[in-house]
C-alpha cells in the first residue's frame, strides 16, 4: 500500500510538469472533439497522430494518446444526448435513453450524469490499474515463452470472438494480421520473408500505413458514400444538476457500470464499445427502474456511460503489465512504443518507472480535465457539429499524407497507405472487421519469437503448452470461447449485445 | 442454397491471399522442423490456417446467406479492370525506363495515380478513386514540387469527390491546410522536406 502511494506520488510528479499537463490536456480536447464529431474515431486519430508524437518524449507521446482515447469516450455521450447522433461506436447506446431524456427537457440532467458517472468510474480504474499493475508484472515475470505464446493466442481468439459480425471472418482477418506481421526481415535467420526484392518492406510492412489506410483513409471514402444528416440543436441544454431523486437511481447504475467496465475492458478484445453494450443490458435487467427502459431512464445513461470510460482506462492493464493489446486502439499504443524503442511487457514497470506512473497518474488528470473542458463547455462542442464534413475531411487526408511521409521521408509509405486504403475500403465492403487483423498484425511477430523459443526448449514438443498448468488453464478459456461461439444461442445473444 | 455473396467473396479474397502466401513461402524459405523452426515456419502455420479458414468460410457461405452484393454494371467492372490494367501497365513499362523516373518510386505512384483516376470514372468508384488519387498525387509531388504544391494538389483533387464542395471551400482549405502544415510539420516538428518546388 505505502508502495503504491509513494509510486503514484511519483506518477504524480511527472505527470505535473508543465509540458506533461499540456499534452495530456491537447489530447484530451482532441479527444473531446473526435468523440462529438462521427465520422472520425480515436484509431484513426491516433494513427493520424503517430508520427507526430515520435519527436516528443515517451511518457509525454503516450499520455497524449492515452487522453485521445478515454476524452472521445467523454465527448461521444454530448452528442448522443443532445441529438441523436453517436459520435462514437461507445456511446450508440447513450442515445436510447440519453436522447429521450432530452426530449423531455433533461438534456442537463444527462449530461451531468454522464460526466460525473464517467468521472467516478475513471477514479476507479485509474486505481485499479495502478493496484494490479505491479501485481500482474510480477506473475509476468514468471511466464515461460509458453504461457506468452498461450495468453497471445488467448487474446487473438477472443478479440475475434467479441467482434462484431461473424467469428470465422473475424478468426481469418486476425490470421492475415498474423501472415502481414511476417512479412520482413526474419529476426533469427536474418532472410528477407516476402519482401519481393523492396527495401523498404525489409523492416516489415509499416504500421502506421496499415492503420492509417484501414482505419483513416477507408472511413474517409467510407463516409463520403454515406449521405450526410446532422440537425441543428433544437434541445435546450436546462440545468446541469441532479434531482435528488436521479442522484438516487443513478449510483446504483455508476457503480454497476463502473465494475462491468473494468471487467471487460481487461478482457482482449474487449474495450469501451463493448463495455457500454453490455452496462446497457445488465441496467435493463437489474434496475428498479426497467420498465422505463426506452422512455429516458437515466439508468441507461449513467451505466452504459459509466462503463465506457472503465474499460477505456482499464484496456491499459494488458498493455502496461503483459505487453499485449486489448484492441485496436492498443495496438496502436503498442506501435507508439516500439517506434519509441520501448519493448511493452512486465519489464516496462521497472525499466519505465516515469512512462508507466506517469501515465497512470496523467489519467486521473486528464479525467478532472475533461469533467472541466466538458460540462460547462458543452456549447462549444456542439457548436463543432455545424463543420461540414466536406471541410473535415481533406484535413485528415492531409494529415495522414504528410504524417505518413514523415516516418522515414519515403514516399513508398504514402503508396503503401493509399493500398492499403482501398483494401480497407474492400474488406468494409464485405463485411471483414479490420480491427482484428491489426491486432494480429501487431502480435503475429511476438507469437513467431515465443513459438520458437518455446518448442526449442521442450525439444519439438508440442504437449508442453497443454501440460503447463498457466499455458494450460489459458488454453482452455480459449477453446471455450471458441465453442461457446458455435452454440447458436450464446452467438445471437452476442449478436444483440453488439448491434444495440 | 441461400448464397452469402459477403462471404463468399471475402472467402475467395482470403483463399488468394493464402495460396499466393503459402505458394511463395514453400519456394523461398526453410521451413525447418518444430524443433528447430525454419523463416518459414510460422509463415506456413498462418498462411495454411488461412486457407483452412477461407474454405470453412466459403463452405457456410454456400447456405448462410442471403446476404447480396450489389451486383456490378459492366461499366463498373470495366472501370476496376482498366484501372488495374493500368496500373500495373504504367508501373511496370515506367520502372524499366532509364534516367530519374524509373527511381524514387516514380513509377508505383504514377501507375497507382493513372489506375485510381481511370476507375473514377465509374460514378460508383468516383469516391474511392479520388481520395485514393488524392493521396498517391501528394506522394508523387512532393519531393519534386515542395510540401505546399503537394498539398494543394492533393486538397484539390480530393475535394471533387465531395459534390457539395465549393469552389471557394476548397482555395479556403488549401490556404487553411498550408498554414497549419507549415506550423505543424515545418516549424514544430521540422520535418525533412521542401516546402518549395525542386528545379
Amino acid at each position: 500500500m505505502e508502495m503504491l502511494i509513494d509510486n503514484l506520488a511519483h506518477g504524480f510528479g511527472v505527470a505535473f510538469s508543465l509540458k506533461n499537463l499540456a499534452f495530456c490536456l491537447l489530447g484530451c480536447l482532441i479527444g473531446t472533439a473526435i468523440g462529438v464529431l462521427p465520422g472520425i474515431g480515436p484509431v484513426a486519430t491516433i494513427s493520424l497522430l503517430l508520427p507526430i508524437t515520435f519527436g516528443q518524449e515517451a511518457t509525454t507521446a503516450i499520455i497524449m494518446l492515452a487522453g485521445i482515447y478515454y476524452g472521445a469516450q467523454y465527448g461521444g455521450s454530448t452528442t448522443s444526448i443532445l441529438l441523436n447522433l453517436p459520435g462514437e461506436v461507445s456511446s450508440v447506446v447513450t442515445t436510447l435513453e440519453g436522447y429521450k431524456m432530452a426530449r423531455n427537457g433533461r438534456a442537463g440532467a444527462a449530461l451531468a450524469v454522464a460526466a460525473i458517472g464517467s468521472f467516478f468510474a475513471g477514479t476507479v480504474s485509474t486505481i485499479l490499474v495502478a493496484a494490479s499493475g505491479p501485481l500482474l508484472t510480477e506473475i509476468a515475470l514468471s511466464f515461460g515463452p509458453w504461457e506468452y505464446f498461450s495468453l497471445m493466442l488467448l487474446g487473438l481468439i477472443i478479440s475475434a470472438v467479441l467482434a462484431q459480425g461473424s467469428v470465422l471472418k473475424a478468426i481469418a482477418m486476425v490470421t492475415l494480421g498474423v501472415g502481414l506481421g511476417l512479412v520482413g526481415t526474419d529476426v533469427q535467420t536474418g532472410q528477407q520473408r516476402f519482401t519481393f526484392g523492396i527495401p523498404e518492406l525489409s523492416d516489415g510492412i509499416g504500421f502506421v500505413s496499415i492503420a492509417m489506410g484501414m482505419f483513416g483513409i477507408a472511413e474517409i471514402i467510407l463516409n463520403l458514400e454515406r449521405p450526410e444528416a446532422r440537425e441543428a440543436l433544437r434541445t435546450k441544454v436546462g440545468s446541469l444538476w441532479l434531482t435528488k431523486e436521479e442522484w438516487k437511481r443513478s449510483t446504483p447504475s455508476v457503480l454497476r457500470g463502473t465494475a462491468l467496465g473494468s471487467v471487460l475492458g481487461i478482457l482482449p478484445g474487449g474495450g469501451a464499445a463493448l463495455a457500454s453494450f453490455g452496462s446497457y443490458m445488465m441496467e435493463r435487467r437489474m434496475s428498479k427502474y426497467g420498465h422505463e427502459f426506452g422512455t429516458g431512464a437515466i439508468e441507461g445513461v449513467a451505466g452504459p456511460e459509466s462503463a465506457n470510460n472503465a474499460a477505456a482506462q482499464t484496456s491499459f492493464i494488458p498493455l502496461l503489465t503483459l505487453g499485449i493489446p486489448a484492441n485496436a486502439v492498443m495496438a496502436l499504443m503498442v506501435g507508439a512504443l516500439i517506434i519509441q524503442g520501448i519493448q511493452p511487457g512486465p519489464r516496462m514497470v521497472e525499466a519505465q518507472p516515469d512512462l508507466f506512473w506517469g501515465l497512470i497518474a496523467s489519467m486521473w488528470i486528464g479525467n478532472v480535465m475533461l469533467l472541466v473542458i466538458n460540462l460547462p463547455l458543452i456549447g462549444m462542442w456542439v457548436k463543432l457539429l455545424e463543420v461540414p464534413y466536406r471541410y473535415l475531411y481533406p484535413s485528415i487526408l492531409i494529415f495522414c499524407a504528410i504524417g505518413v511521409y514523415s516516418l522515414q521521408n519515403n514516399v513508398f509509405d504514402v503508396y503503401q497507405t493509399a493500398l492499403f486504403g482501398i483494401f480497407g475500403y474492400i474488406c468494409a465492403k464485405l463485411r471483414l472487421e479490420p480491427a482484428p487483423m491489426l491486432i494480429g498484425f501487431v502480435l503475429g511477430p511476438m507469437m513467431e519469437e515465443h513459438l520458437r523459443r518455446a518448442m526449442l526448449l521442450s525439444r519439438g514438443d508440442a504437449m508442453v503448452f497443454i501440460q503447463r498448468p498457466i499455458s494450460g488453464v489459458l488454453l482452455g478459456i480459449a477453446a471455450i470461447a471458441l465453442i461457446a461461439m458455435l452454440l447458436p444461442n450464446l452467438r445471437k445473444k452476442k449478436d444483440e449485445a453488439l448491434a444495440g | 442454397m441461400r448464397l452469402n455473396a459477403k462471404d463468399l467473396a471475402s472467402a475467395v479474397l482470403l483463399m488468394t491471399v493464402a495460396i499466393i502466401g503459402f505458394w511463395i513461402n514453400a519456394e523461398d524459405h526453410a521451413i525447418g522442423t518444430a524443433r528447430r523452426m525454419g523463416p518459414g515456419y510460422m509463415p506456413m502455420l498462418a498462411f495454411g490456417i488461412l486457407a483452412a479458414l477461407a474454405a470453412t468460410t466459403f463452405l457456410l457461405g454456400l447456405f448462410n446467406g442471403p446476404d447480396p452484393l450489389v451486383p456490378w454494371t459492366q461499366a463498373e467492372l470495366l472501370a476496376v479492370l482498366a484501372g488495374i490494367a493500368a496500373a500495373i501497365g504504367i508501373t511496370w513499362v515506367l520502372a524499366l525506363q532509364p534516367g530519374i523516373i524509373s527511381r524514387n518510386w516514380y513509377p508505383l505512384g504514377l501507375g497507382l495515380f493513372a489506375g485510381c483516376l481511370l476507375m473514377s470514372v465509374a460514378p460508383r468508384w468516383r469516391k474511392l478513386g479520388l481520395i485514393t488519387a488524392g493521396l498517391i498525387l501528394f506522394g508523387i509531388v512532393l519531393e519534386v514540387g515542395g510540401l505546399f504544391l503537394a498539398i494543394a494538389l492533393c486538397i484539390g483533387l480530393a475535394a471533387t469527390a465531395d459534390e457539395t464542395q465549393t469552389v471557394k471551400g476548397a482555395i479556403g482549405l488549401i490556404l487553411f491546410q498550408i498554414v497549419l502544415c507549415w506550423f505543424v510539420f515545418i516549424y514544430e516538428l521540422d520535418i525533412r522536406v521542401s516546402i518549395w518546388p525542386q528545379f
